[in-house]
């Protein structure tokens, strides 16, 4: 399983996590597609902080290294790399490579 | 059971644990409303929320809201233990107001939102140390909120040890105004929805326990009694005997222990009966069944004999083929995944959430001994044959109570808790109770049930309300350990003789069928008490006297006094 892979399956797990508090109609899937913020929709802030909450933890759990995601200034931006969940992916990636802030605009 | 309401009022945000409290799947289903952010003052002095009364409320506050000398002094060291009491009193007061609009009410204990920080040397030290405070604070809402009866203070100690050393989350605090970690709020709910379930009498009441391995190391079969890992200076050995003394306590609150074993009966109780380090003894258990039958089919066999519905059982064993035998067979008994490893039974069993009620009575904790003078009845029985001599030579005697605060709880109990030999299953709370009872033309009687082997305690309850000249019954309800000793009969004799004593025209009985309670129907049937409307309305003309059982004592004609003549109010 390459990196991304495993990236990905960290943020279903959290998303699993996340979906036990939700009533089925607002359930997030598990798919790249999935839009998390932006001008077109997407979570309430508290399910949007639980879900970034959480991945940052199983991140960290998994690969042995914090990922700075719960950043309030980047949160809640327009521009946010949290758009849906395979943005999401990406910005955690480049996180573990070591690319981080400065790759952002690659992911936007 | 229906959906219940809630209102939560808390200086923080709830939002994760409103959202675990309406997903849980477990019963009852809640549905969720929040007072104005912070505004817990307000909040509980205006507990109404569109106008609807709450089922139930859980104030969730943290001490640095609750009493701002408290935070002063755990950051500067500036205040004093006198004000910090007093701004806990202020708090108690709005409670003590919230509490009289809505019914049941949890308050978790008070832990920092933040974490700890500060010394460890002076944490504990007198006068300002902040631990100490914080002790001193829960301390002292306990002691006020204790004498409020529909209050129940919760120790949020318990739900901060289940999130796997972290409990706090400060990005959630920081982004959110969460303080504590989800797994917090998971154990808050699962811990609440078992309290919510007692208080509708949906606690489990009977523990049945496989013996090899289960309740000690060993097949005693194979071994001996001798052999069996239990107690000593053995790891598996203590900790069968912890959870051999966790269950014992548990007798102690009213929950039932029995046994559910393939082995020989005589070698299996020779076992109890010999080992030293045996905790339970046979008195212990309400009964067994101990042999080379299928297990589903002896569980049936000893909750029939017991009385009970399989509702009320929670069956444990390490061995998962018998586990998912029962499971498959009784999927009305709770059939815990139980660990391989003995040293995780106590453990497990305190994280069964089906055994919370809300009091425990002198009823509960002489439960098991009455179902052991229950074993002794029976014997009798075999050895006299005729049921009325057998009647007469057990000298029951029923003692018959006005509804009081004595024994109010009981009350409550079996009317919460009772099934077969129940006239209507109306369910009500604490509160609801109290109401119902403070109406003038309506009667609240417990029955005492006694004999030469044993006391039963408060076994059945009788509500009657006058409705022009009748006397409507609203709760017959006897409990099942006393069903067939003619304490029906008796109850329906002090329901007629009441009627009569205070000039009502006839008793009238309307049965409310119910998946559980066709003996109450059956027992109306035979018992000579006129149907009318179809068969599920019994009407009894007072004109004409229901004699006492001639095999029962009753006394004290208590019902006879402080009536309300038919038409006019005679209570004091």
């Amino acid at each position: 399983m390459d990196l991304q892979e495993r990236v990905a399956a960290v943020i279903y797990r959290a998303i699993d996590q996340v979906n036990a508090q939700l009533p089925p109609a607002d359930r997030l899937e598990k798919t790249r597609d999935t839009v998390l913020f932006g001008r077109e929709g997407g979570l309430d802030s508290l399910t949007l902080v639980n879900l970034i909450v959480t991945v940052e933890g199983l991140v960290e759990k998994e690969f042995g290294r914090a990922v700075p995601l719960s950043i309030a200034e980047m949160l809640f931006e327009p521009d946010s790399p949290f758009s849906s969940v395979g943005a999401l992916g990406e910005y955690v990636v480049l996180l573990l490579e070591g690319r981080g802030a400065k790759s952002l605009s690659k992911v936007r | 059971m229906q959906q219940l309401s809630a209102l939560l009022v808390s200086d923080f945000n709830l939002g994760n644990f409103s959202r675990y409290l309406e997903q849980d799947s477990d019963v009852p289903a809640v549905a969720c409303k929040s007072a104005p952010f912070g505004q817990v003052i307000s909040a509980l002095l205006n507990p109404l929320i569109d106008e609807r009364r709450p089922d139930f409320a859980v104030i969730w506050s943290s001490p640095e809201h609750v009493s701002p000398t408290y935070a002063r002094c755990r950051d500067n060291r500036d205040g004093d233990l006198d004000t910090i009491l007093a701004e806990v009193d202020a708090f108690c007061t709005a409670v003590t107001k919230f509490c009289l609009d809505v019914d049941l009410v949890f308050v978790p204990s008070w832990v920092p939102v933040l974490e700890p920080s500060g010394s460890i040397l002076l944490g504990m030290r007198a006068p300002l140390g902040a631990s100490l405070l914080l002790l001193e604070m829960n301390l002292r809402l306990a002691r006020n909120l204790e004498k409020i009866s529909n209050v129940y203070l919760l120790d949020v100690t318990r739900w901060m040890g289940s999130a796997d050393g972290r409990p706090r989350n400060p990005k959630l605090w920081y982004l959110a105004k969460v303080p504590f970690a989800n797994e917090v709020f998971l154990a808050a709910v699962r811990d609440i929805k078992s309290c919510l379930r007692g208080f509708r009498g949906g606690a489990r009441k009977l523990i049945l326990l496989d013996l090899d391995d289960t309740l000690w190391g060993g097949l005693v079969g194979d071994v001996g009694w001798e052999k069996l890992r239990l107690g000593g200076h053995d790891p598996a050995g203590e900790a069968y005997a912890d959870f051999q003394r966790a269950l014992r306590a548990m007798t102690q609150r009213g929950i039932l222990l029995g046994i559910i074993s393939k082995n020989e009966s005589a070698i299996a109780l020779e076992a109890i009966d010999r080992h030293p380090e045996m905790v339970l003894k046979q008195q212990d258990f309400a009964g067994w069944r101990i042999n080379r039958e299928d297990k589903a089919r002896n569980i049936i066999d000893l909750v029939h004999d017991l009385n009970l519905g399989l509702d009320a059982v929670v069956f444990i064993d390490d061995s998962p083929v018998e586990r998912a035998r029962v499971r498959e067979a009784l999927p009305e008994v709770l059939v815990p995944e139980w660990p391989a490893d003995c040293m995780l039974y106590p453990r497990a069993l305190a994280e069964l959430k089906c055994f919370e009620t809300p009091a425990v009575t002198a009823e509960d904790t002489m439960r098991t001994l009455m179902y052991v003078s229950e074993r002794s009845r029976a014997a009798l029985l075999d050895r006299i044959g005729s049921v009325d001599a057998w009647l007469k030579s057990l000298e029951i005697r029923v003692d018959v109570e006005e509804v009081a605060e004595g024994n109010a709880d009981r009350a409550l109990q079996i009317l919460n808790r009772t099934n077969q030999m129940n006239l209507a299953t109306r369910r009500l709370n604490e509160m609801e109770f109290k109401d119902w009872r403070a109406g003038r033309t309506r009667r609240s009687w417990c029955f005492r049930v006694s004999d030469r082997l044993g006391d039963s305690g408060i076994a059945g309850l009788l509500s009657i309300e006058h409705v022009d000249e009748v006397a409507e019954i609203r709760d017959w309800l006897l409990s099942c350990r006393v069903m067939g000793r003619k304490v029906e009969e008796t109850m329906l004799h002090v329901a007629i003789d009441y009627a009569r004593s205070v000039g009502l025209r006839e008793v009238r009985a309307k049965y409310e069928p119910t998946a559980k309670n066709a003996p109450c129907l059956a027992f109306l049937q035979r018992a000579g008490f006129p149907a009318r409307d179809g068969e599920h309305t019994f009407v009894w003309n007072a004109e004409r006297e229901y004699p006492l059982p001639e095999a029962v004592a009753c006394p004290k004609a208590v019902w006879r006094t402080a009536g309300v003549r038919a038409g006019r109010d005679r209570r004091t």
